[in-house]
This record gives structure tokens, C-alpha cells and sequence, in this order.
């Protein structure tokens, strides 16, 4: 270009005040655009991966080459162990349960065919990532307050050998069966277990780890498999009253240069992410990596919950393969087994 | 003689030429009326739909026409049907308003063994319809249910959110190959004919029905919609059901649909799943309320 | 036996094979009865392709010659959808073998999918990673990521 043309452009550019567009175009020309100059963040994303929320503590945030490599194999071998054939004339399984701890509630489960976890250790900045929780550094959730422990009787108890054995897995305190109400919000088809929808958006470690981002000029819309919810972030509003509560908390977004920050708060009481309360406040942070990957952080803060806020990112790949339909309720034999076995179960009790 | 007749013939296929011209310079979807409303367009070119949008129409209650009713169960009474036992206390605000309808010719056309089942669905609406256990209100009930909508549209995407249990559904504006297994909302499917965002929607169970009438249909149900910006605030709605099974023929229905312009107008948490757990599963408490 | 896999399950922290792993997710001891083991072996009736669990119902032969019909609950169908699978792949009339545990109410016959196979042992809906036959209904030539997506 010539001088002359050179200062046209610019002229024109100044006058257009394109001028932090251009800025921006030339630090990251690879990321797709929307028409009004913002990251086009649109697209269907799979989250699934084997990070955890949290690792050991003190221990590397990155993983190595090699770890990544070994943990990843072994997961694979765990899949291929699953897939493996059994005898054709196996008998069936033990009197009294099969040992399976936790949810599968020592009677097995189902097979491994059905879930679809995740095979790799998310990867952001070039690193293989050991959790998902960057803040507080030593990657574990902050200490809950008294407040908070008092208030969650809900809290995960260890087995005992002598517990796995017990009918109940043993992970929930009596009365856990007294009432619908009672019932994990993923059982009863309220909301998505393991904080799916969030925010913050969490992998499940189980399947249906999928989500789609739809972006206008005045909302983005983000919608999770399970159990079909599409939160709505409305960009530069207002946040609802406080006496309006949502189940996935008001959300409002802003641009801040190329990063879509989402600020969610007014939860409803019974959300209760990690046993917080109804004054969870989440703040999200979405930018593009690449076309392909987008970069999900988020911090979360509750006062009476954790002696101080922390924060967490993993990366959002995105995949061709379809979200389906995940109506749950509607064929929701379980809840209602569950509640006619506890039933059951007392009057046997009492014999 | 000839000449007279030859020019009466020639000025006679001028005029219905003249005819033909003016009516063809008429935008289909007024002819004869005001020029068809042009929306604005999104950067990609094509009628902004964006917004929130609900019906104004009593359908919900039933598609077809009718008069106002005591109630949506009903009982025999010494005069007539009464609102029955279950849905007596709530009195006139259980009552059914009468609607002008929404189904074109008015009546919807069941093969005579249908027709007798959606008697009986109106005889046992109270168990038999989806609605009172908030499933999924399928397509195209989910249009004119008296809560908004939002459809969100960009290049590349579109995606209808409703408010009612927060049903969903993605418009895949590239066919994805038949759907692999029946949904309430089905498998949607969309392309522009001009103006006309025009949506297949195959896939569906049976299991939805189309109002609080008992009007049903098969899993061999297929719709086709038509949504037309017909103003600043109106979609205009079009439906195609088609469905051999239970129909003796493909009909159609139509209702405006309106945008919600209310300053803070936004779809609120509707999850009424929640709301009917004690119908559903209140006898197996382990305290079961008293029945007062 | 039992207690050898629970000891090495708590000390490794390590996923059962045939197991769901340890979260929060719905609470199958609940909903199942650990001291009613069984083994069906019967042919499919009907597929729910449904959510959050799909029911497989198999007529099961007694030993006296008549039939039951058994409900087993299995997963989510949507991860198998994304391997290819779609309603016609398990088709009616298919022998399969499942052992789990009976509902707690014993008066249904629902069984838990604790292990869902094929009379020789091979588990389904294996098709996408090649170990599946073209018995089990599923089109081999279907993958994951079959690039069906309907946006950009």
C-alpha cells in the first residue's frame, strides 16, 4: 500500500470507529466473528474430560506429557475393561450385592456401553490440566464456613465395608427417602445432576456433556442436554429483582474487549450448588481460543458457604455430534420406584 | 363482423392479461389489500424473527371452535354436564371460555375410530392428558399455550426457547438425516421459501396432545410450519398436520402471534415439573398428607 | 469375593468396571433390591428409548414353560444416538442375557441392567468401536462424530 492509500484507510477506519476492532483483528485473526464485531462464540461444544474439579493438594496444575499419556490410558483400559465380553454362561450376581459402592448402590449399576465420560485431560495454554480449579492455588474448594457445615446434614459420608454391605449405600442421611422433595434435583428431574447447567458449568463425568451456544444481538443463549435447559443471558440488562429467584440464577452479560462476562446471581434456595445458598454469585468468562475451542473460566463466591471465592476453567471443543431430546420427567419410572423401595423397605424393617 | 369480433377477443385477453399483471405485481400475501410487510432483515439477509412471542387465542382449551364449558372434567348433572368432583372447588375459574378457534374449515378431520377416542380422552382428561403432569407440550401445542416464547436467530442458528417447562427446540437449518428415536417435540427442520421460515417437524411420539380438548395423534404425525412477519409485532402462524393414522386427510391451523413488548419482557422460570409431584407421587411419602 | 472387590474398589478409588462410578447420581439401591439377584435370559418385546433411563422389556421363559415380561433399566440412549444407534438397532426378538436385581417392590418384574449381553457374552451397542456384530442392529459403518450437525 502507499503512503497516501495507507492514511485513507486510516481516515476512513478513524471516522468508521472501527479503531479497537481493527486492534483486535490483527491480535487473533483466527477467531470467527458476529457481524457486529464480537467474538462469535456460537456452536455445539462437548465438555466432557477427565480433569476433576479439584486435584491433590499442592499438586502440579499441569499435568506432564507422560502423566496425561498414563492416566489417559488407564482410563481407556478402564473402557475396554467395561466393553470386554463375559462368559456366555455366567450365573447371576451375588446374594446380598455385588460390592459397588456409592451410587451404583451394590447392585451394579448398568453397563459401561451406556456413559460416555470423557477420554482426555482438558487442555488450555498448552497444558494438560490436573483440575479445573485454578484459584485457590493449591487446587481444592476453600473450606466451607461453620455456617455451612452446620446447614448441609447432607454432606457425603465414607463408607464402611460394613456400610457397603447395608441395602442403603450409605452416602445420605436418614429421612433421604421421606419425601420427593427429599430427592437429589437430578433425580427428580428438576435440573441436571453434577451442575451440568450451572453456572457454573461443570462436566458431569457420566455423559450427555453437551452444550449449544446461540448468540443474537441482545441475548445468548446457552442450552445444556440435561434436562433441556436453555439459560438466557441478557446482554447489558438489569439484573431481576431479588424477590424474582431462578433455578439457574438471572444472568446478564457484557463485552468486556473480546471476553463475554456473564454475572449470575438470585438463585433460588434449592439450586444449591455445592450446598451453597440462595446468595451463590457466579461471574463466567467465555473468550475463543480458536475456532474450534472456546475457553470457559468462572468464579464462584458465597460468603456463607466458602471462606473466600474460587475459580475454575476448562476448555469447550466444539463436536458435530447432535444434541438430542432429554425429556426426563416424562418417563421418570425411577423416582417413583425409589420411593415406593424406601416404603417397602421401612415396613420390612419394622417386621 | 369479423374485424368487430377479432378486436373484442384481442381486447378482451388484453384486460385479462391486465388482469393477471396487476394481481401478479401484488405480493402474495395480500392480494387485492395493502403491500405485504417487509421485516427488517438480520445481517445474513433474511426476516428478523428475534424476539418474544405469544399467541392470543383460548386453543389451548381446544383448537376448534366452541362454546364457553363448566369445566374441563366433567360430570352428568340433573340438567346437563357439571364440573366434576376433582375440579368442583374451583368454580368458575375452572370453567372453559368459549374460543373462535384456530383450526382452517373448522372442524378436524378423525377417521371414525379416532373420533371415539378422543371422547374418551375427554371423558378421562384428568389422567389422560399431558398437560396436568407437565410433560412436554409437543409441537404445535406449544405455539399458542398462553405463555411466550423466545426465538433466537442468528447467521447459522436458530433456536425457539417456550417458557412452558421449559420445553426447547433447535432448528436445524441443515438436515440432520431422519431423527433415530420419537420425541415430544420432535426433529425440526428449517428453510426460508421468500419471506416464510418454513419448519418440518417429524419424529414425534404419540404421546402429546393438541389442547385440553383430547384432540391426539398417532407417531405417524408430521407438521409443517409457516412463520411470516405480518408487522412490526405479529408472526403470523401457519400448521400443516398431517397424519394417516388418525386423520382422513392433512389439515391446517392458524393463529397471529403477537410480541410481548413489555419493557422488561422476558421468559421466566416455568418448571412446573416441581408443581405435581404431590399428584404424582404424594402417596408414597412416608408421612402422605391428609386428604382435606 | 464380595468384600475382596469392595476393599480393592475403596483402596484403589478405582471405577468398577461393570459399575457406574461413585457421584451423585440416582440412587440405584434405592430402587433395587440387592438380595434379589437374577439372571433373564428372554427375547426383546420392546425398546423405551427414553429419558434418563431406557427400559429394554424381555419375555422370559420360567422353567415351567410360561412367560414373563421383564422391564431393565439401562442408561441414557443419547450417548448411544451419537454412536449411530437409532430405535430399529435393537430389534424385536433379540436373545439377550442380563443379570442385575430385582425392584425392591418384588411384585415388578424391573430389573436393574447391572450386565445387558448377547447370549455369548459379547456386550451391545458395541458397534462404532468395531467390537460389536452386525447382529446387535447397528450399522457398522456408523461412527462417533458422524458430522450430522444442523448449525455451523
Amino acid at each position: 500500500m502507499t503512503r497516501t492509500m495507507i492514511a485513507r484507510v486510516v481516515r476512513v477506519l478513524a471516522a468508521l470507529g472501527a479503531a479497537a476492532v481493527v486492534v483486535s483483528l490483527t491480535a487473533t485473526e483466527t477467531i470467527p466473528r458476529m457481524p457486529d464485531g464480537h467474538p462469535d462464540l456460537q456452536g455445539t461444544y462437548d465438555l466432557a474430560t477427565l480433569t476433576p474439579l479439584e486435584r491433590a493438594a499442592g499438586s502440579s496444575l499441569v499435568l506432564t506429557d507422560e502423566q496425561a499419556a498414563k492416566l489417559e490410558r488407564q482410563a481407556a483400559q478402564q473402557v475396554a475393561t467395561g466393553d470386554a465380553p463375559l462368559k456366555a454362561d455366567r450365573s447371576a450376581p451375588p446374594l446380598g450385592g455385588d460390592g459397588s459402592i456409592g451410587a451404583a448402590g451394590n447392585v451394579g449399576g448398568y453397563n459401561r456401553f451406556w456413559l460416555d465420560p470423557g477420554s482426555h485431560y482438558t487442555m488450555l495454554d498448552g497444558q494438560r490440566r490436573a483440575s479445573i480449579l485454578i484459584d485457590p492455588p493449591d487446587g481444592r474448594v476453600p473450606q466451607v464456613t461453620p455456617d455451612a457445615r452446620q446447614r448441609n446434614t447432607r454432606a457425603v459420608r465414607a463408607t464402611s465395608d460394613q456400610q457397603i454391605r447395608e441395602n442403603d449405600p450409605g452416602l445420605e442421611p436418614e429421612g433421604s427417602y421421606d419425601d420427593p422433595e427429599r430427592r437429589p434435583l437430578g433425580e427428580r428431574c428438576l435440573l441436571g445432576f453434577a451442575s451440568t447447567s450451572g453456572p457454573p458449568v461443570l462436566p458431569n463425568y457420566f455423559y450427555n456433556n453437551l452444550h449449544q451456544i446461540v448468540q443474537t444481538r441482545d441475548s445468548v443463549m446457552i442450552l445444556t442436554e440435561m434436562v433441556h435447559d436453555a439459560r438466557v443471558i441478557r446482554m447489558n440488562a438489569q439484573h431481576l429483582p431479588k424477590t424474582i429467584r431462578r433455578w439457574l440464577g438471572d444472568s446478564i452479560g457484557r463485552w468486556d474487549g473480546d471476553t463475554l462476562v456473564v454475572d449470575t446471581m438470585n438463585f433460588t434456595d434449592k439450586t444449591r450448588f455445592r450446598g451453597s445458598t440462595e446468595n451463590l454469585h457466579v461471574v463466567e468468562r467465555f473468550s475463543r481460543v480458536d475456532a474450534r475451542t472456546v475457553r470457559y473460566q468462572f468464579t464462584v463466591e458465597d460468603p456463607a458457604t466458602w471462606t473466600r471465592s474460587w475459580t475454575g476453567e476448562y476448555a469447550w471443543p466444539a463436536t458435530k455430534d447432535l444434541i438430542y431430546e432429554y425429556a426426563c420427567h416424562e418417563a421418570n419410572y425411577a423416582l417413583e420406584d425409589i420411593l415406593r423401595g424406601a416404603r417397602l423397605k421401612e415396613k420390612e424393617t419394622k417386621r | 363482423m369479423r374485424i368487430g369480433f377479432r378486436r373484442a377477443v384481442l381486447a378482451l385477453s388484453a384486460a385479462a392479461c391486465g388482469a393477471l399483471l396487476s394481481a401478479a405485481a401484488l405480493p402474495l400475501a395480500s392480494q387485492g389489500q395493502t403491500p405485504a410487510y417487509r421485516a427488517p432483515r438480520t445481517p445474513d439477509g433474511k426476516p428478523d424473527l428475534n424476539g418474544i412471542w405469544q399467541a392470543l387465542t383460548e386453543a389451548n382449551y381446544d383448537i376448534e371452535m366452541h362454546m364457553a364449558r363448566p369445566a374441563m372434567a366433567l360430570r352428568q348433572g340433573p340438567y346437563g354436564p357439571l364440573p366434576a368432583a376433582p375440579v368442583l372447588a374451583l368454580g368458575a375459574v375452572g370453567s372453559v371460555p368459549p374460543g373462535v378457534g384456530i383450526v382452517e374449515g373448522g372442524e378436524i378431520p378423525y377417521k371414525p375410530d379416532a373420533l371415539a377416542k378422543r371422547k374418551e380422552n375427554q371423558e378421562k382428561w384428568l389422567e389422560r392428558d399431558p398437560e396436568i403432569k407437565c410433560y412436554l407440550p409437543g409441537v404445535p401445542r406449544a405455539t399458542y399455550m398462553p405463555y411466550p416464547f423466545q426465538i433466537f436467530q442468528s447467521q447459522g442458528a436458530i433456536f425457539f426457547a417456550y417458557e412452558y417447562a421449559g420445553a426447547v427446540r433447535n432448528i436445524y437449518l441443515k438436515d440432520p438425516g431422519p431423527p433415530p428415536v420419537d420425541s415430544w417435540m420432535g426433529q425440526s427442520v428449517a428453510k426460508w421459501d421468500g419471506d416464510t421460515l418454513v419448519v418440518d417437524v417429524t419424529g414425534f411420539n404419540d404421546s402429546t396432545w393438541f389442547d385440553r380438548a383430547g384432540n391426539f395423534h398417532s407417531d405417524q404425525l408430521h407438521v409443517t410450519e409457516r412463520y411470516t412477519r405480518t408487522g412490526a409485532d405479529v408472526l403470523s402462524y401457519e400448521a400443516t398436520i398431517e397424519d394417516p393414522q388418525t386423520f382422513t386427510r392433512p389439515w391446517k391451523i392458524s393463529v397471529p402471534l403477537y410480541r410481548r413488548l413489555e419493557k422488561n419482557a422476558q421468559l421466566l422460570d416455568f418448571k412446573c415439573v416441581e408443581f405435581v409431584e404431590e399428584l404424582m407421587y404424594g402417596k408414597w411419602r412416608k408421612k402422605p398428607l391428609s386428604g382435606e | 469375593m464380595r468384600s475382596r472387590l469392595s476393599i480393592l474398589a475403596a483402596a484403589a478409588g478405582v471405577v468398577m468396571a461393570a459399575a457406574i462410578p461413585v457421584l451423585a447420581h440416582h440412587a440405584f439401591g434405592g430402587e433395587f433390591d440387592p438380595n434379589k439377584p437374577v439372571l433373564l435370559k428372554g427375547t426383546v418385546t420392546k425398546v423405551e428409548w427414553v429419558n434418563p433411563h431406557a427400559w429394554i422389556h424381555l419375555e422370559v421363559a420360567k422353567p415351567d414353560g410360561t412367560k414373563e415380561e421383564w422391564m431393565v433399566e439401562g442408561g441414557t440412549p443419547n450417548t448411544l444416538l451419537r454412536r449411530g444407534i437409532t430405535k430399529e438397532s435393537l430389534k424385536i426378538g433379540t436373545a439377550l442375557v442380563v443379570d442385575g436385581y430385582q425392584a425392591r417392590d418384588h411384585s415388578q418384574l424391573r430389573a436393574n441392567g447391572r450386565n445387558v449381553t448377547f447370549p455369548d457374552g459379547r456386550k451391545l451397542f458395541l458397534g462404532s468401536s468395531g467390537t460389536g456384530a452386525p447382529t446387535d442392529g447397528a450399522d457398522p459403518t456408523e461412527g462417533r462424530g458422524r458430522g450430522r450437525g444442523g448449525q455451523k
